[in-house]
């Protein structure tokens, strides 16, 4: 026991995976053909939104903090390109995908400012901006618009054998080792971990904070267009599922929501374990509520489970 | 030695003047929400002087209502410390419980609403000694739990949305209700009683300073022999019962429910608590205050939405609003001053 339980520790993502490989073969017994190579770039492109919101929310959890708009950021960017860029000619990718990112960060970056500079509590300035994200994505697209023929179809299809998917979840992937290759991913996690410690140590816990909100605005941006490329039309409707869904999958993956565990691995495999359940109970028939049932409770066992047997150090004294 | 002595007692006496008095005054007591809300008050009788009439006044006071029931638990909960994201989960339960259960499956609608309470409070309380025993955080437990009983609430309405709630529980809630006579419908009177007594139970009981010391500081209120388990397991028990009574009333005021009822309760309700000024485990937090924000953004919307702006509009402005107010007063200690 004590073994499992080191190695559960060793890897905060490690109970995810197992659950992830369990409900993997749970879903090859029910429909063999879920991972025959026709239907894998369709069931990749409709997890990459999912994947991607976990790892947007994950560098504000890493910092200590916590930031529940990047769902909604997401389906911002989504609308904004659909509803403006395109009717405005903009929709070309040379012009749209530096332009969405460039905005996505930027908005993550006034989250960081409000939090580390103007010192608000990061619930609270992220529930400020999810009101603001919301009632702009309502009021640019309140229902529905289509989506012409657009670049991002790409994303849902596949590039030579390569599938699209692969492709966002790979750039999100690639810029953050590009980021651990540099001290900022040490001084994040140090700063979550203990920001007066790392304060002290002389770490610019301000400009990391922001960097931290950015790059999760970043993220939630490719979330977007990830988005994007499944629904093919603006769907404003979907931000608080998603705000939701992010926290879900980097919590189920073992970031403490403590701040200073954790990592992108874990926003992964929690993402794959609610995108696998949803498939696996509506392929077995079982009623969309109590599917929301399931991930309801698969949540709770979860953060049970990570507070139980993954945390390796005494938390707080109580009494 | 007496330089120094001096020019302290000079600042002293320059700080004492004026600024901190008002800055105390201000965080204190929600003087800035009252004048906010005086302002919107005028704003709204200038723009629109036709809604000075019983029944417009009546209708806004029973939307501002709905909202301040159904942010009371929330309140409770940010004055420890937490964050309740399950909310529209007991809303959307006590909505079943008022419209299925007393309309189809004829149900008395003391009972129901008895039943709705029990659920509720039964879930909160297992939230709070879920989160006090394994130290984890409300809100991701909350949210779990919410999505939980959102989909077994659905799964046990199996798809009927059309009953009507019960005629005594309409009368408690619909706009044409009366009150002893007087023509409030009741729910208005309700929760400014239940204002009052949460009011009392805050500032003049001991259980209520037991609460405040919990939400400051958790191992100091340990360590003063205060039992926070207890505390927190109550307190999320009351936020749960405090939601479902407000399903109940939502559903009876809009005469049947829907899937989606909860929803715009959770992010309303908790702007509510924030731009009334109480912030997590604040000791300046207040139902109160919640009452007044619950006002201040009903009024708000109405003059947004008067103003020929969408619902969408007004969630920009509340969202601006609530950034405002809190970082004229909600901010934290900077890093260099914790140590």
């Amino acid at each position: 026991m004590s073994r499992v339980q080191q190695l559960l520790q060793r890897w905060p993502f490690a109970f995810a995976l197992l659950l992830a490989l369990v409900l993997l073969v749970l879903n090859l017994l029910i429909s063999p053909s879920f991972l025959s190579p026709q239907r894998l770039p369709a069931t990749l492109s409709t997890l990459a939104p999912f994947v991607l919101v976990g790892f947007a929310s994950t560098p504000a959890i890493l910092s200590g903090g916590i930031d529940i708009s990047v769902g909604p950021l997401a389906t911002f960017i989504n609308c904004f390109f659909v509803a403006i860029l395109i009717p405005a000619g903009l929709g070309n990718w040379q012009v749209a995908a530096p332009l969405v990112l460039l905005l996505a960060a930027a908005i993550g970056a006034i989250n960081g400012v409000l939090i580390a500079v103007l010192r608000l509590h990061p619930v609270v300035a992220t529930t400020g901006m999810l009101f603001l994200l919301i009632g702009l994505s309502l009021t640019i697209a309140q229902n529905p618009i289509a989506a012409p023929d657009n670049w991002t179809e790409v994303f849902a299809g596949s590039v030579g054998i390569i599938p699209g998917a692969l492709i966002s979840i790979g750039a999100a992937a690639l810029i953050w080792f590009g980021l651990r290759r540099t001290a900022f991913v040490s001084n994040l996690l140090a700063t979550g971990e203990s920001d007066i410690s790392a304060f002290g140590s002389g770490v610019n816990t301000t400009a990391v904070r922001i960097l931290a909100y950015s790059v999760g605005g970043l993220f939630a941006g490719i979330a977007g267009i990830a988005l994007t490329a499944i629904v093919q039309s603006s769907q404003s409707s979907l931000a608080t599922t998603y705000a939701l869904l992010g926290l879900a999958a980097a919590v189920l993956g073992g970031t403490s929501l403590a701040g200073g565990r954790g990592g992108l691995l874990g926003a992964l495999f929690g993402a794959i374990c609610i995108y696998l359940l949803q498939q696996l109970l509506t392929a077995s028939g079982v009623a969309p509520s109590l599917i929301q049932f399931a991930y309801g409770a698969l949540l709770v066992v979860g953060v049970v489970l990570g507070a139980t047997l993954l945390t390796p150090r005494l938390k707080k004294v109580r009494s | 030695m007496s330089k120094s002595t001096t020019i302290r007692k000079q600042t002293a006496s320059a700080e004492r003047r004026l600024g901190p008095k008002i800055k105390r005054i201000l965080v204190e007591l929600p003087v800035l929400q009252a004048l906010v809300l005086l302002v919107l008050a005028a704003w709204l009788l200038i723009s629109i002087p036709s809604i000075f009439n019983p029944r417009s006044v009546t209708s806004l006071l029973l939307i501002a209502s709905l909202l301040a029931l159904a942010a009371m638990g929330q309140t409770l909960v940010v004055i420890l410390g937490g964050l309740d994201l399950a909310t529209p989960g007991y809303i959307l339960f006590g909505a079943f419980m008022a419209a299925n259960a007393t309309g189809k499956l004829g149900l008395s609608p003391m009972l129901a609403i008895l039943l709705t309470i029990l659920v509720c409070g039964g879930i909160g309380a297992l939230i709070g000694w879920i989160c006090h025993r394994f130290a984890v955080q409300p809100l991701v437990v909350t949210l779990g739990t919410g999505a939980a009983l959102t989909g077994a609430t659905l799964f046990l309405a199996d798809g009927d949305y059309s009953s009507v709630p019960h005629d005594s529980l309409r009368s408690l809630a619909s706009l044409r209700a009366t009150t002893f006579g007087l023509p409030f419908p009741p729910i208005i009177l309700i929760v400014l009683l239940l204002g009052v007594a949460l009011w009392v139970f805050l500032n003049r009981t001991t259980a209520g300073r037991r609460l405040y010391a919990t939400g400051v500081n958790f191992r100091a209120a340990g360590l003063t022999r205060i039992r926070t388990s207890i505390v927190w397991v109550l307190v999320f028990a009351a936020s749960g019962a405090f939601a479902g009574l407000a399903g109940v009333f939502i559903a009876a005021y809009g005469s049947g429910w829907s899937q989606t009822i909860g929803d715009p309760y959770l992010f309303s309700g908790l702007a509510a608590v924030l731009v009334g000024g109480t912030i997590f485990g604040s000791i300046h937090g207040s139902y109160t205050r919640t009452l007044l924000g619950a006002l201040i953004l009903t009024l708000l919307s109405t003059i947004i939405v008067s103003n020929g702006l969408s619902e969408a509009q007004s969630r920009i402005v509340f969202g601006v609003i609530i950034l405002a107010v809190v970082s004229l007063y909600g901010r934290e200690r900077h890093v260099r001053n914790r140590f």
